[in-house]
Parts: structure tokens; sequence; C-alpha cells
């Protein structure tokens, strides 16, 4: 997840990405300690749905499924996340609202220290919903709208969906529910993003994420339907450019991008290109501490029946089942060879990934579009929309020591 | 002796079917667990596990999800909570709690 109004907008001379590298012992160790951070895991509460998106990664289901965790199990599961530290659950589904214990679940997540936000269609989240959300300590609910309204519905199945979506994000809003965007980036929707960002920010979001699509669950069938390189890059230069206009008049939105780290390096380029080598450099320094691709490391997932993913996109594989083994013991078995090489990819990386000057705030972005696209877990991602002059050379900057730690979040 | 007579039986399919892979890295290794994979058939889940784990195993095995019994020594590690209570909604309920947008 990076944070382009925060990069773009927020980071000053004085900033954190500045002081935080601020090079004497303390601060390295305190960079050594944040590698050793847990992973923020989204747990699909269920399968169930009640839309039917065409990119969904679950591929959700209107009927509810085999094999759902309980709530006593899910209970289980929370002690569990909070004994390993992780320290955010994002229940997420399916849709997880269609569970009428969510509310439970969020509370006992409080209750044990693990901070719960929620991503949702929206369309389930009436007033009395909002408010025993909120009630129940939920933190934040991320909303998927995927374009202006006849886009949106078209995508996802139901008429209505956006008028639903928008309706849920009031409520939520009415009860004093941080909420924010989910909009996952398409050729069929990338025209409506600004649309998008005009009509919720009158409604009082302001927060906006927008997902890359991970080429996992129903998603592999519109592989085809995905933005183009080059038409990824046109959209995340708006993204860049409606972010700073938004600032520049006062209104201080937050954006953020998800999904493919090889934004991190355009960001590096756009700052150059736009603003100044000063910013660039800024940008990069804290890009370089919040560490590049976050798959089986700061991301993990543990899908509706307890299998234990590397990320919420990557269901046709799991790690193991939270009802053989805790999360902990399964994240921390270091005897998966899948598990280690991912943890040290940048040995494996191949193409133009091994030698990029970006590598250190990539990562070589998706390892799983490169297994989908290229059947080679370590192949560039075939969604690096970065120009071959761009990825070429040393590093932008002298870093001094390497570093691949930060934060995280999947909300 | 330990009984092993706590059998771990929810299902593990998210989409299709799932199969257990075991791989070992060298000939004097132990075979070892290393996830499952989905796959519609067995020659899908070789090919999906060796995608995942050739580059460093010389033997791997994959066995349906469904025909491998799972037991443990104790109670399984989520308690006994049996899979898929009615906390979740019905089909009819999840269509007449959707909000199109009606009373904006
Ligand atoms: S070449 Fe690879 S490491 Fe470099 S920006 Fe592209 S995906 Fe990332």
């Amino acid at each position: 997840m990076i944070s382009v109004s925060k990069l773009l907008c927020d980071l000053d001379a004085e900033g954190d990405g500045l002081r935080y590298d601020a090079a004497n012992e303390s601060t390295k160790r305190q960079i050594r300690d944040e590698k050793q951070r847990r992973p923020v895991v989204v747990w699909n509460v269920t399968k169930q749905c009640n839309l039917y998106c065409d990119h969904c990664y679950a591929a959700a289901d209107t009927e509810i499924a085999d094999g759902e965790l309980s709530t006593a199990e899910g209970k289980s599961l929370l002690d569990d996340l909070a004994d390993y530290g992780a320290p955010v659950v994002l229940f997420s589904g399916g849709e997880p609202l269609v569970r009428q214990d969510l509310e439970e679940l969020v509370t006992y997540a409080n209750e044990v220290g693990v901070r719960p936000v929620l991503s949702t269609n929206g369309t389930l989240i009436t007033e009395e919903r909002a408010q025993s959300l909120k009630d129940a300590g939920l933190k934040y609910a991320g909303v998927s709208v995927d374009g202006l309204p006849e886009r949106n519905d078209d995508f996802r199945g139901v008429d209505g969906a956006f008028e639903g979506a928008v309706q849920g994000i009031e409520n939520c809003l009415d009860a004093g529910l941080k909420t924010g965007l989910r909009y996952t980036i398409t050729e069929r929707n990338a025209a409506d993003l600004e649309g998008v960002v005009d009509l919720l920010t009158d409604v009082g979001v302001d927060r906006f994420c927008f997902y890359h699509l991970d080429y996992g669950g129903r998603g592999t069938e519109i592989v085809d339907a995905d933005l183009t390189p080059e038409d990824r890059r046109q959209a995340v230069k708006r993204v860049c450019d409606m972010t700073r206009e938004y600032h520049d008049r006062g209104e201080e939105i937050e954006t953020l991008l998800v999904g493919n780290y090889a934004d991190a390096a355009y960001l590096v380029e756009y700052a150059r290109e736009h603003m100044s080598d000063a910013q660039a450099q800024r940008v990069y320094e804290y890009l370089r501490v919040n560490g590049g691709d976050p798959t089986g490391e700061r991301v993990a997932d543990v899908d509706y029946q307890g299998n234990v993913h590397l990320t919420q996109f990557w269901q046709g594989y799991s790690l193991g089942n939270v009802r053989d083994r805790s999360f902990g013991d399964i994240w921390e078995d270091e005897s998966n060879p899948l598990l280690t090489a991912l943890r040290n990819r940048e040995e494996h990386l191949t193409g133009k990934c091994a030698d990029c000057r970006y590598a250190e705030v990539c990562r070589g972005a998706s390892r799983l579009r490169a297994l989908t696209v290229e059947d080679d877990l370590f192949a560039p991602d075939p969604q690096c929309y970065l120009e071959e002059e761009e990825v070429h050379g040393p590093p932008p900057f002298d870093t001094g020591e390497n570093s691949m730690a930060g934060e995280s979040s999947a909300d | 002796m330990e009984e092993f007579d706590h059998e771990v039986d929810a299902p593990r399919g998210a989409t299709s079917r799932e199969w257990e892979v075991f791989v070992r890295e060298d000939t004097a290794d132990p075979l070892t667990h290393v996830g499952s994979v989905s796959a519609p058939s067995a020659d899908i889940a070789r090919e999906q596990a060796a995608a995942l784990f050739a580059r460093t195993a010389v033997t791997m095995w994959v066995c349906p999800a469904d025909e491998t019994h799972r037991y443990q020594s104790d109670a399984a590690t989520l308690g006994s909570g049996k899979a898929g209570d009615d906390a979740t909604m019905s089909v009819d309920e999840m269509e007449s709690e959707t909000l199109r947008g009606e009373n904006r």
C-alpha cells in the first residue's frame, strides 16, 4: 500500500521520510526491528456474497459454502492472531456483512487487541448495521465501488449496487465510522476514476484506495480485461495529478495505490519529472523503508475454511490450515521452501527485475501475476509499466545500508 | 502412545478440489508437507505444484485433500466449533437486505 498523498503532498523537507532515515545506530536498529513486524491478516469470513463481481478474487457465491469457520472457531482464530501479534485483521469475504455474527467477531478482535477493519461492497450496511459495527469497535470500513453507476452495476452484476454502496457509505459516515473507497482499476473503469472521486468527496469520503487487479480467483478470467501497461501508467499518473490538484485546492484527500509496487518506482520518476530531484529523493527514501511488495511477509490471508494464503489474491495455494496448526506456526514455518524463497526473493528475481535500479522499492511487484501469466514465480511482473531506460542503471540515489522494512496495511 | 483420535474433517477446497503437496529437496531428506494447491485434476495439481516447488524439489507428491484424513493427538487448534453454523444470511435474507439506493 503506497500513499500517493503522503509521498507527493505531505513529505516536505522535514517529512518523516528523511527523519526516519537519519543514519545513526539507533535508527538502524529501529529499522531492523520493523522487519520483525507481524503481517496484517485478511480474513475472508465467508465465501458468500450478495453481489457477483467479475473480478472477485474469492470466487464468491450466493450460497453458503462448506466449512466456514464458526463463531467459536473465529474467536479462537482471533486469539491465535493476537498471540502471534498480528496488528490488524481485515474482515473480508465474500461479503463479510452476510455473517450476522460479524459484530460479535469485531468486538472480540478489539478485546484481544487486534485492530478490526472491514472490506465490504457496502450494500448491506443499513443504518442499524453501521451503528452496530461502530459500537462493536470497528475502526475503518473500505467500501468497494468500481466505476460510475452504470459501469459499477454492470461489474457487480446487480442493478442499484452503486446507489446501494453510496447509501452504505453515508450510513457509515453518519454513524461516525471512518470510511474509504476501494476501487479496482481495470480497462473497463479506468475512465471513471476522477468522476467517482468527485462524486464521493461530495458525500464526505476523503480516503481513496486504488487497487491494481491481481490475477487470482475470478480475476484470472479477466486478465484480458486488465489495463495494458501503458494505460496503467496513464491511470497512475492521473491518480498522482488528481491528488495534487485536490491538495492544491485545500482538499486534503488521502489517496493510496495497492497491488503493484512498480508504482513505487513510478512515483519516484513522477516526482523527478513533475516536482524536483529533492522530492524524488524523499519519495525514494520513504519507499525504501516501506519495503516493496509485502506478499508472504507483511500481509497474510486466512480464507473462510481457515486455509492460510500468501495474500488474499493468491487463493490457489495454501500454506496450511488453522484448524490443523496455529497461524503463527504456519507463518513461521520456513521449512517451506516457497515461503523462504519469497522472503528472499531479491536473490531469485530474473529478467529486468534482477538488475532493476528500483528493485529495493519494488521487489519485482506481483509474484502471483508473474506466476499466472509467465508460469514463472520469479519472472518480472507482466504489469510492470516502467520504461526500459528507467529500470536500468544504479539505484537512483545513494541510500546507505540496505534495508527491507516498513509499514504495511491492507485496507 | 497418542491415540490420534481427533480427526480434522473440515473441507480444504475453495474453488475446486484441493491437493496436499509434499516435497523432498534432497534424496536423503524426509518428505515434507508444503501446503496445498487448488486444481480440478491430479495433472493440473502437479503443474500448479511444480510451478511453485520444482525449482528446489527432487520428489513431489500431490494427494487429494478429500482423501487425506488428518488426525491430531489433541483437539484441533481452533477447538471443536462445528464448521458453518447458522451465522450466515440465507439467499433470501441477502436479497431483501441489499441496499439499492431506494431511500436516498
Ligand atoms: S523491473 Fe521489476 S523490480 Fe523493476 S519496477 Fe519493474 S517489476 Fe519492479
